[in-house]
């Protein structure tokens, strides 16, 4: 079922949580909301669910005004952050707890309940654990239940708010890529908050950067990487080093290196240059930017170098631990940084 | 000792031994001393005494009151505390601490001031009694006082668990298409029952010990209104120190056995909660 959001304002006293935002939401797709945290995406998608309702605009389901309805009739399930099991239920009384509450009239059978919440577990991979109750699982046990519990109702959307925010690392990487699989199998429209933006770019069919109850760029994870709209974008999404300088002639120049710019002359510009995106030499070239190593920090397979440069704050250089180990370079020598790639903005 | 856990904290000894010493001394020897003097009676000279038809009465009206009582209060103190915790109101702190004021006010203070306004003459009893209704020196006026006594234990004991209960269930539950009945009874309920339970047997027990405040509004007729402590009473008036000793053993182990029931409620609802390992 396809969304759209028109014009939705939301305030929380003075605070103003969502401005005025345009979003459409295609059926069928993945959806990341991306964003810091108090940026807005938590309260968008509890409005879209309908546990919050907004000070202005619409939500149209499927082309249908459903800004006034119910959560209870919206047929979204909704995941939390913290799961939100019943603790007094066992595992299948959780998933089968939105058939046993329907109506009489379309309130499956006892054995059709059971068919499909043992379905749903077996497609969870916990039909094993039915009997226990939520205090007895893992984290991840949980949030697959909540799932479970979240689909058992036959949503027509899927709203999940971190889903694998309170979750270790390691249990984060494998339930995402569960839950993209099981996307692919079921082709729900689906949307995700979260802040990691690595998740977002490996789950989503298109992710939606917001900050400050605005949104800075809508498209696929590729479009918003490597063509991002707007420094904050460009900033989120990974490690940037940034160059203040002014525009001259249409170039921007950072030391005896220069960038393309589009601003006009003598304006101040910013120059955002990604740590991996640096080449290091110890010959000086006509461009390059001089500095001296100050520290080296092994991070697994790559390592960070901090290069001290004149006019600027500390570089931040990342290189393969190969490329380091033929480098053989030391703390204290003097290098020339030249980017490979640049991105140049008018500063704010 | 082979028990002693590790902790941060030192002093387990010494704690323990003084925790026994105390629980010992408050609570243990004047048990054991009732019982001690009450084996001083034999077999059926107690029977006759704690089932004269005046005591059987009194214990009937004790008990039945008690419960009332703390059935009023499980109903309205579930109420008191949904709406201290969960609505901003003006005055909200006020009404918060005049939930206390039963714990803090003398109980001879609460029985004549609800015996005065009770009274068929009083500023509330006058209205009843045209209707023919006297809620003053009946056992109606012992309920109304056991409950005014009994009110803060259910609101102090469900308030804290009501705080606690995640937003989030009640917001999955309607998300699954429940409705407003089902999410209380189904998701609330369940989940706030033990605290229920606790309250219920607090203010219960707290009701059948009750004696300051009742004896005023009761009016005290012998099978009709008299409740078993005034007998302890009557008995210690006549010197009959055995009598009254006896009674008390009764009342200890009616209690005793309630107390009983009610803690394997709760452990049975704990354990469907699946807070127990």
């Amino acid at each position: 079922m396809s969304i759209a959001i028109n014009g939705i304002s939301k305030h929380f006293g003075n605070f103003v949580a969502l401005d005025n935002l345009q979003l459409d939401i295609a059926s069928g797709e993945l959806l990341a909301l991306l964003g810091p945290s108090g940026c807005g995406k938590t309260t968008l998608l509890r409005i879209i669910a309908g546990l919050e309702t907004p000070d202005q605009g619409q939500i149209l389901f499927h082309g249908e005004d459903a800004t006034d309805t119910h959560v209870r009739e919206r047929q979204v399930g909704f995941v939390f952050q913290h799961y939100a099991l019943f603790r007094h239920m066992t595992v299948f009384e959780n998933v089968a707890f939105g058939l046993r509450v329907r109506p009489k009239k379309t309130r499956p059978s006892e054995t059709e309940i059971k068919r499909k919440v043992h379905e749903l577990l077996s497609l969870v991979q916990l039909d094993w654990l039915a009997d226990r109750y939520p205090a007895q699982l893992s984290g991840g046990q949980r949030q697959r239940i909540a799932l479970a519990r979240a689909l058992a109702v036959e949503p027509k959307v899927l709203l999940l708010d971190e889903p694998f925010g309170a979750l270790d690392t390691k249990v984060r990487k494998e339930l995402r890529r569960w839950l993209r699989r099981l996307h692919d199998e079921m082709h729900i429209t689906s949307v995700f908050v979260t802040h990691d933006q690595e998740e977002a770019l490996e789950v989503a069919d298109r992710v939606v950067v917001m900050n400050k109850g605005k949104i800075e760029q809508i498209g696929t994870p590729e479009q918003v990487y490597d063509a991002p709209a707007t420094p904050f974008v460009y900033q989120f999404l990974g490690d940037v080093n940034l160059f203040h300088s002014r525009v001259h002639d249409g170039w921007a120049e950072v030391g005896a290196a220069r960038f393309a710019a589009e601003a006009g002359d003598s304006d101040k510009a910013v120059v955002y240059v990604r740590p991996h995106e640096i080449e290091l030499s110890r010959v000086a070239t006509e461009k390059a930017i001089a500095g001296v190593i100050s520290h080296s920090r092994l991070l697994g397979a790559t390592v960070r170098l901090e290069v001290d440069v004149k006019d600027a704050e500390v570089v931040e250089v990342e290189l393969t631990r190969e490329r380091y180990q033929e480098g053989g370079w030391q703390v204290g020598e003097a290098v020339w940084l030249n980017p490979r790639e640049a991105r140049v903005y008018p500063a704010a | 000792m082979a028990f002693k856990q590790h902790s941060v904290l030192p002093g387990f000894k010494l704690s323990l031994g003084y925790t026994l010493l105390y629980l010992s001394l408050i609570v243990l020897l004047p048990l054991a001393a009732l019982i001690i003097k009450t084996s001083n009676l034999d077999w059926s000279a107690f029977w006759t005494i704690v089932t004269e038809p005046r005591v059987v009465a009194s214990y009937k009206v004790t008990f039945g009151t008690s419960l009332l009582a703390a059935l009023i209060n499980l109903v309205f103190g579930l109420l008191i505390a949904w709406v201290l915790v969960r609505y901003p109101f003006p005055g909200k702190r006020l009404v918060d601490a005049l939930v206390d004021l039963p714990f803090a006010l003398p109980t001879a203070v609460a029985g004549i001031a609800l015996a005065t306004i009770y009274a068929p003459n009083g500023w509330i009893g006058q209205w009843f009694e045209p209707l023919g209704l006297k809620i003053a020196f009946t056992p109606l006026g012992i309920v109304l006082a056991l409950t005014f006594i009994t009110l803060p234990f259910v609101v102090r004991t469900v308030q804290p668990v009501l705080q606690d209960l995640e937003k989030e269930l009640e917001e999955a539950a309607a998300s699954l298409g429940a409705t407003r009945g089902q999410v209380f009874y189904k998701i609330i309920l369940p989940t706030i029952l033990p605290a229920l339970l606790t309250g219920f047997a607090m203010a219960f027990a707290r009701a059948i010990g009750e004696y300051g405040s009742v004896i005023f509004i009761a009016g005290n007729m012998p099978y009709v209104s008299e409740i078993t402590p005034l007998m302890i009473i009557s008995k210690l008036e006549q010197y009959d120190y055995l009598g009254a000793t006896a009674i008390a053993c009764v009342m200890l182990a009616v209690s005793f056995a309630l107390l009983l029931v009610i803690n394997g409620l709760q452990w049975w609802t704990a354990k469907r909660l699946g807070r127990r390992k």
